[in-house]
């Protein structure tokens, strides 16, 4: 029975998604426990509760209804984010929030897996094969229009993980190694621009010298070289036009310790958190910086200290290895999936959540940027959570759809 | 391009699972370099954040007097403080109408405790009345760094003043901080004079602890680990003082129109029973916080309230040193009681004459002292010569400081072979100069309390004592009174020299004739001597000296009025009341019902007492 039932069931995915929700809320009780918040647990085990719902009848939809949806899906999605930007209210300074009444929430977080949907649906097309340059600009438009209208409310860290989900999902689907480099040199070359002139010809000349190691043609690699260059130059430009901030937060991120009381404060505080958990922790409700709310708004994207506080590096590598676990078993889908639309979806998903937890709980060890990515199934937010638990419930599904072609 | 591979290409999964597997490895070093490596700095910046430190001033030690009355009680007064690190200057403006203090002295005070530490509390406004207590409490939500805390202020139960005796504390200073070390911090109240001072270490206590959370916005939260890491303040030690209040009240009523000072002694222990120098002050006035007006008016008094005349000033003796002389004559041996000088009512030395009061004819040394005979001592300096003067100045404690503690006092001057050689040169001095030291004149100087551990030796019978004003201390670690040893010593006069001083003393006093009549005590035989120290500056310095009762002395008494005149008529019947008072005694006076009474004026204050009478 319980062989049977291990064929059709992801109980891997299952339990280690309920483990990391469940310590999720405890940590948001404890960081909101004296401050009067309590009902942002509440709420928090409210949205916890749908989402478990959501995460089985996801895991229970037909794949090949799943499929067809997709593209709808996807969509619909584009026209909440246009929407969003039109008359969405704003959050910590992006416009990112849609609300009706008083539900609402961010639809940035469905677009992610809507986004990955779509493009593995469209590879999984018979037709449909990457070598074919008209079908891999295609590809790239499906993340484009999102992660452009995305950036435009403008979230930064959104755009990051779009990014994340992009490079790993080409290189599952087979894409060549020049495409992968033509696409993270402009990258490398914008991250050089932000630190300055000089690492940002430090990254273009090394940006040069990937292109060529994985050249196909000299003039695909001049082409794109003069497109990483057209991205270093117009960081430059961005960055000066970007909400004071977001350039703090990147100011703050190359030296953390220059601003302790302003914008490096939350980093600063966070790392105290952390280490003074040691190897056992303070304590649930017992962590001096959790509980005297030494950082602000923990229970959002800092979630993480509270772990590392009150349950040490036990409790915190626990966590860590979690969602390790969950990254690798989400590799493990992909490759065990025989058919292209579960496999990429999964890839996709992986990439996303792994993107996220990377981030974040580097962001809170002070080795990330403060970019206000949330730590998937614990950070407070109900859309993020019944979105995590949704792709949860997605990794099931193709789990258990695994032999269908 | 190349071509594309099947999807999910094993050396691509190799790949994705090297990079997942590297970037958790890469989380997990950093989070133990975090929690294990670094743990010990972080928990001490976490402490740091997060624990503040109050401390509990603890109760200063009372003062009881030998009746065991209530003399220096200490009550709680509510201090303002701030703490630097975590004060908002944006909120100065709210703060400094709250607390009624120019924003410029609050920012003054702050910027003075940063020096020490920017964490620790800095006391902005001491003993604030409740109205302001109240209006700073009710703001506490929008002041960050700001609180308050409970310090203990002297309380005097009764109107006694004594202020040169029980001493008072101040906000200590810099020069005491470098001096005093680590036990005091900015802002501490600290004993600056009198026993105040000098039984600082045991009144004082010793301070607690309580560590308290504050939250990231500074505001307490509560008590840390449920107070099991606060250590408890320790309340000082009480001290027992020799003095009787009563006593005390009424010799400075009696003082209240005099500049001059009063020392009564037990004889029998050096125990100080009173002493009163004026004009004085209220000590209150130094209890909680001390202004700056009226610390200047007080330092700036041309009558110097501040300064102890019982211990500091230093006057000739006049009469009173008689005694001195005549029993270093007899027991020198070069007299004895049938000694007879005949007084012509003058003494010619040279070409200098010398006068008296009176003609007092024939004299022995008994009638001598009795008529404070002039001519005959004059003769009698001559025959023992200066270095018996100073061999037994020394010894009955003169030119030497007494040992009292209560704080500063001063050695005087005994003249001596050496002291004339320094001051007028070796050979430039003849024996002439010795001539007005026979009636204590001239540079002979002295102070009342030296006066009084005299007139202590001559009541019984020879010893010298250290006078002293604190009995007994009460160990609170103990509980057990420590009670504190004096020295005495004999001064070397045999009983027979000493049975005719004292019988000369008594005659002063009792017998028509002589000059202490004044001092007579109703029902009570006593002895003593009067003496006015000469003054080229203005008005002469009345000096009383005398002990009672004459056979079983239980006080002994230096009385000295400045420019006030003839000892016997101004200074005496001070002294034979305060001696009368204490051997009769009368009830003990009620505590008063006005703690905080700031009596400058002396007229409130004696009307009080003379209620009493």
């Amino acid at each position: 029975m319980l062989h049977y039932m291990k064929e059709y069931f992801d109980f891997r995915a299952f339990f280690i998604c309920v483990l990391l929700v469940i310590i999720g809320l405890l940590s948001i009780y404890s960081a909101t426990f004296d401050i009067n918040n309590a009902a942002n647990f509440y709420r928090q085990a409210i949205w916890a509760a749908l989402g478990f719902i959501l995460m089985l009848v996801t895991a229970f939809i037909p794949l090949r209804t799943l499929q067809r949806l997709s593209f709808a899906f996807y969509f619909f999605t584009l026209a909440v984010l246009v929407i969003v930007l039109v008359v969405g209210s704003t959050v910590k300074g992006s416009k990112s929030w849609f609300g009706i009444g008083g539900i609402g929430g961010q639809p940035s977080e469905f677009a992610k897996i809507a986004t990955v949907l779509a493009f593995a649906a469209y590879l999984a097309r018979t037709n449909v094969s990457l070598s074919q340059v008209k079908h891999l600009i295609i590809t790239l438009c499906i993340f484009a229009v999102p992660m452009f209208l995305i950036l435009a409310e403008p979230d930064l860290g959104t755009t990051i993980v779009f990014f994340a989900t992009l490079l790993p999902l080409l290189y599952w689907a087979g894409v060549s190694n020049f495409i992968l480099v033509a696409i993270l040199v402009p990258i490398l070359v914008a991250v050089g621009a932000l630190f300055g002139t000089a690492q940002f010809i430090i990254a273009s000349v090394l940006g040069a010298s990937l292109l060529y190691l994985f050249r196909v043609n000299r003039f695909a690699v001049a082409v794109a070289f003069g497109i990483a260059l057209a991205v270093g130059l117009s960081v430059q430009i961005v960055y000066e036009h970007m909400h004071l901030y977001q350039q703090k937060r990147i100011t703050t991120f190359l030296n953390p310790e220059s601003d302790p009381l302003g914008a490096g404060y939350n980093v600063v505080q966070s790392k105290i958190a952390i280490g003074s958990g040691g190897l056992t922790g303070k304590g649930f409700l017992r962590g001096t910086q959790t509980q005297l709310n030494y950082i602000p708004e923990q229970w959002t994207d800092f979630i993480f200290c509270v772990q590392g506080e009150e349950f040490g590096f036990l409790g915190a590598s626990l966590v860590l290895c979690l969602f390790g676990a969950l990254s690798l078993h989400g590799l493990r889908v992909a490759t065990m999936s025989k058919n292209k639309f579960g496999s990429l979806s999964a890839i996709g998903i992986t990439g996303i959540l792994t993107a996220h937890t990377i981030i974040n709980t580097g962001m809170a060890m002070g080795i990330m940027p403060v970019i206000g990515l949330p730590l998937p199934f614990m950070s407070y937010g109900g859309s993020a959570l019944i979105a995590n638990m949704m792709m949860v419930g997605l990794l099931m599904n193709f789990y258990a759809n695994r032999k269908e072609y | 391009m190349n071509t594309i591979e099947e999807i999910g290409a094993p050396s691509r999964k190799r790949v994705l699972t090297i990079i997942i597997v590297t970037a958790f490895v890469f989380l997990l070093i950093r989070l133990y370099q975090l929690q294990l490596f670094y743990h010990v700095e972080f928990g001490k910046k976490s402490d740091e954040n997060s624990v503040r430190t109050i401390i509990k001033e603890p109760v200063r030690g009372y003062m009881f007097d030998r009746n065991g009355r209530l003399v220096v009680d200490d009550g709680p007064a509510y201090s303002i403080t701030v703490t630097p690190a975590s004060f908002n200057s944006g909120t100065l403006p709210l703060f400094s109408s709250l607390v009624r203090m120019e924003s410029p002295m609050i920012q003054e005070r702050l910027d003075r405790g940063r020096i020490y530490s920017k964490f620790s509390p800095v006391r902005v406004k001491r003993d604030v009345d409740f109205k302001t207590l109240a209006a700073v409490e009710e703001n506490l939500y929008q002041l960050p760094g700001v609180a308050y805390e409970i310090e203990s202020k002297r309380i005097y139960p009764f109107q006694v003043r004594a202020p040169h005796l029980l001493g008072y504390c101040k906000e200590i200073t810099d020069a005491q901080m470098l001096k005093a070390g680590s036990a005091y911090q900015q802002g501490d109240i600290i004993g600056s004079s009198g026993l105040e001072a000098s039984y600082e270490t045991f009144l004082r206590g010793e301070k607690g602890y309580e560590f308290i959370s504050v939250n990231s916005k500074g505001q307490l939260v509560g008590a840390l680990e449920g107070g099991l890491r606060d250590v408890p303040s320790k309340e000082g030690f009480d001290l027992n003082l020799s003095v009787d209040i009563g006593l005390q009240m009424l010799a400075e009523s009696l003082m209240v129109n005099y500049r001059g000072a009063l020392v009564a002694l037990d004889p029998n222990d050096g125990g100080v029973l009173a002493m009163v120098s004026k004009p004085d002050f209220d000590p209150s006035l130094f209890s909680g916080v001390t202004s700056v007006e009226v610390w200047n008016q007080l330092n700036t008094d041309p009558d110097k309230p501040l300064f102890n005349r019982a211990t500091m000033t230093r006057y000739p003796p006049g009469s009173t040193f008689k005694m001195l002389i005549a029993a270093a004559a007899l027991q020198e041996g070069i007299i004895d009681e049938h000694y007879r000088i005949t007084c012509t009512g003058a003494f010619r030395f040279g070409n200098k004459v010398f006068k008296d009061l009176h003609v007092h004819g024939s004299m022995n040394v008994v009638e001598a002292i009795q008529h404070s005979c002039n001519v005959f001592f004059y003769q009698l300096i001559l025959k023992i010569g200066i270095d018996n003067l100073a061999k037994y100045g020394k010894r009955f404690g003169f030119g030497q400081p007494s040992g009292i503690d209560v704080g500063e006092e001063t050695a005087g001057i005994l003249p001596s072979t050496e002291y004339y050689n320094r001051v007028y040169g070796k050979g430039k001095w003849t024996q002439g100069y010795l001539v007005s030291l026979g009636v204590g004149q001239v540079v002979k100087k002295i102070s009342p309390l030296q006066m009084a551990r005299y007139a202590a030796l001559l009541a019984n019978g020879g010893t010298l004592l250290q006078p002293h004003a604190v009995n007994s201390i009460l160990n609170k670690r103990t509980n057990r009174y420590d009670v504190i040893d004096h020295s005495e010593h004999s001064v070397g006069i045999d009983s027979s020299v000493m049975r005719l001083i004292r019988e000369g003393m008594r005659r002063v006093v009792q017998e028509p004739g002589g000059t202490g009549g004044m001092a007579r005590i109703p029902g009570i035989v006593s002895g003593g001597k009067t003496g006015t120290a000469e003054n080229p500056h203005g008005a002469d310095h009345a000096w009383y000296i005398g002990f009672a009762p004459f056979d079983h002395p239980k006080i002994a008494i230096a009385v000295m009025l400045e420019n006030a005149g003839f000892g016997g008529t101004k200074a005496a019947p001070v002294a034979g009341k305060v001696m009368e008072r204490y051997l009769f005694g009368d009830l003990p006076p009620k505590p008063n019902s006005r703690p905080h009474a700031i009596a400058l004026n002396d007229s409130t204050h004696q009307s009080t007492i003379s209620r009493k009478q």
